[in-house]
């Protein structure tokens, strides 16, 4: 009988300090020693499954091995509600495990809606550049040679002006002529009569001299005018070619400002070089949001 | 003493759902203990069955390729779940749901194997045998034991495709017992 007690006294021990291995080995053959040996086994099975269980069931979890579950037949009472704390626990986790997934997945597809969203538009910014680049070169080269243009049409009006005076001139020794002519031809009339009979045909020579002299100088006081309008008319051209000219070589320094801010300049960096920048710091972005 | 070893007779025989059966094993599979659970179902005295390998209770319509993973498994120090059909001395057999786990001592060392056999969902079962019996068929083609195993262990990767023996045992326990 001790030597029975002191069998189920070491086997205590040893499960109480945690060693699971320990089992009762037979006691004797009749029923209550058979049925007692079974009981103290069962009670050591069953603690022995519950421990390798949990223990085991956690560790899959913290893994992440999700499918694999605790598992409640075979556990009765308290091992299984315990059991069944754990199940549900390890549920929760898996449930968290899932919806950090998503939540990951989530932010992946929003970096790459990000990045598709920057690359069209850095693109576009780009191609627009370029374009914009094109533009204000062939507006600089157009203000270039309209403002040639009209430095040689206020060439011509120059010597158009020139010319008009040149004419004055030639009209004003015209007018001189027929006043000489003019006085001349009185001279003949007066000694025509002063000659008389005699004199008579050369009168009437020397009347139409007169009116000669007098229609040239009629026909030069019309030039003189006209020339004078011609004179007037080219101020009033120079004066809207200067203003063109000005206004053009106003847009000529606009168009640059812009030819400047598209293809940058002294320490400044033009539209394409800025889409560049935003590309690659949005991809550098994005790479950061897909590690971490 | 009844020879060890019998022919199986094709009968069914099944153990209550909230029994466990338990055996422990030294580290080279020879039974140290055996509770009165495995004793009954397996038509075995306790004298019968300590001291004997664990494989007394093999069914010869086991693929050799699950043990081999078994012991893979157990020799890596890592638990293992699987469905597996055994004999009893009778000639009965009965399906179990067996988690295998190594024993350690305080120091880490490992001192045997602990086997827990539940019973397991008859759902579970039919598709778990169609697996095994195309495993078996490939294994009984070939002359060898190692040629067997060899073959058997491909046909199970094959029918495991991506997934781990782990994640099929436990994707057909999780949709049957629930």
């Amino acid at each position: 009988m001790n030597e029975v007690l002191s069998a189920i006294t070491a086997v205590c021990r040893r499960a109480a300090a945690g060693d699971l291995e320990a089992r009762l080995p037979t006691i004797g053959d009749d029923a209550t020693a058979v049925e007692c040996r079974n009981a103290l086994n069962d009670l050591l099975d069953i603690s022995d499954a519950f421990v390798r269980e949990a223990g085991a069931a956690s560790a899959a979890a913290a893994q992440g091995r999700f499918h694999r579950r605790i598992l409640t037949p075979g556990m009765r009472g308290a091992y299984r509600s315990a059991a069944e704390q754990i199940s549900a626990s390890i549920n929760e986790m898996s449930r968290s495990s899932e919806r950090l997934a998503e939540a990951t997945q989530a932010r992946l597809a929003l970096a790459d809606e990000l990045e598709h969203a920057v690359l069209r538009v850095s693109e576009q910014v780009a191609t627009a550049a370029t374009e914009m680049g094109a533009s204000a070169n062939g507006l600089a080269d157009f203000a270039r040679s309209a403002v040639t243009d009209a430095e040689r049409g206020l060439g011509t009006v120059q010597s158009l002006r020139i010319a008009a005076d040149q004419i004055l001139t030639a009209v004003d020794l015209i007018n001189q002529v027929a006043k000489q002519t003019r006085l001349l031809a009185l001279n003949a009339t007066i000694e025509a009569a002063r000659a008389g009979e005699a004199g008579l045909g050369f009168s009437v020579v020397a009347g139409e001299v007169k009116s000669l002299a007098d229609e040239t100088s009629a026909s030069s006081g019309e030039i003189m005018g006209q020339v004078n309008r011609v004179q007037q008319v080219a101020a009033d051209a120079v004066a809207v070619l200067e203003a063109v000219t000005e206004s053009i070589r106003e847009m000529s320094g606009l168009t640059n400002g812009i030819a400047a801010a598209v293809d940058g300049g002294d320490e400044l960096d033009g539209l394409s070089q800025l889409a560049e920048v935003l590309r690659s710091e949005v991809s550098r972005f994005v790479a950061t949001a897909r590690q971490t | 003493m009844r020879t060890l070893r019998s022919r199986p007779t094709g009968i069914e025989r099944t153990f209550g759902p909230d029994e466990i059966i338990v055996t422990k094993t030294d580290p080279r599979g020879v039974i140290t203990y055996a509770n009165d659970v495995f004793l009954r179902i397996s038509a075995l005295t306790e004298e019968e069955a300590l001291g004997q390998p664990h494989n007394l209770i093999r069914h010869p319509d086991m693929p050799r390729a699950v043990f081999k993973l078994l012991w893979d498994t157990l020799g890596r120090r890592e638990e293992i779940f699987a469905y597996v059909l055994n004999l009893a001395l009778d000639g009965a057999h009965y399906w179990v749901f067996a988690h295998v786990t190594p024993s350690f001592d305080a120091a880490g060392r490992l001192v045997g194997y602990h086997s827990n056999r539940r019973r397991p969902d008859p759902g579970a079962v039919r598709a778990v045998k169609q697996v095994y019996d195309r495993i078996l068929h490939t294994e009984k083609g070939h002359p060898t034991t190692r040629s067997a195993v060899d073959a058997g262990w491909r046909q199970l990767e094959e029918e495991l495709g991506p997934r781990t023996y782990d994640e099929f045992v436990w994707s057909i326990t999780n949709r049957t017992t629930r």
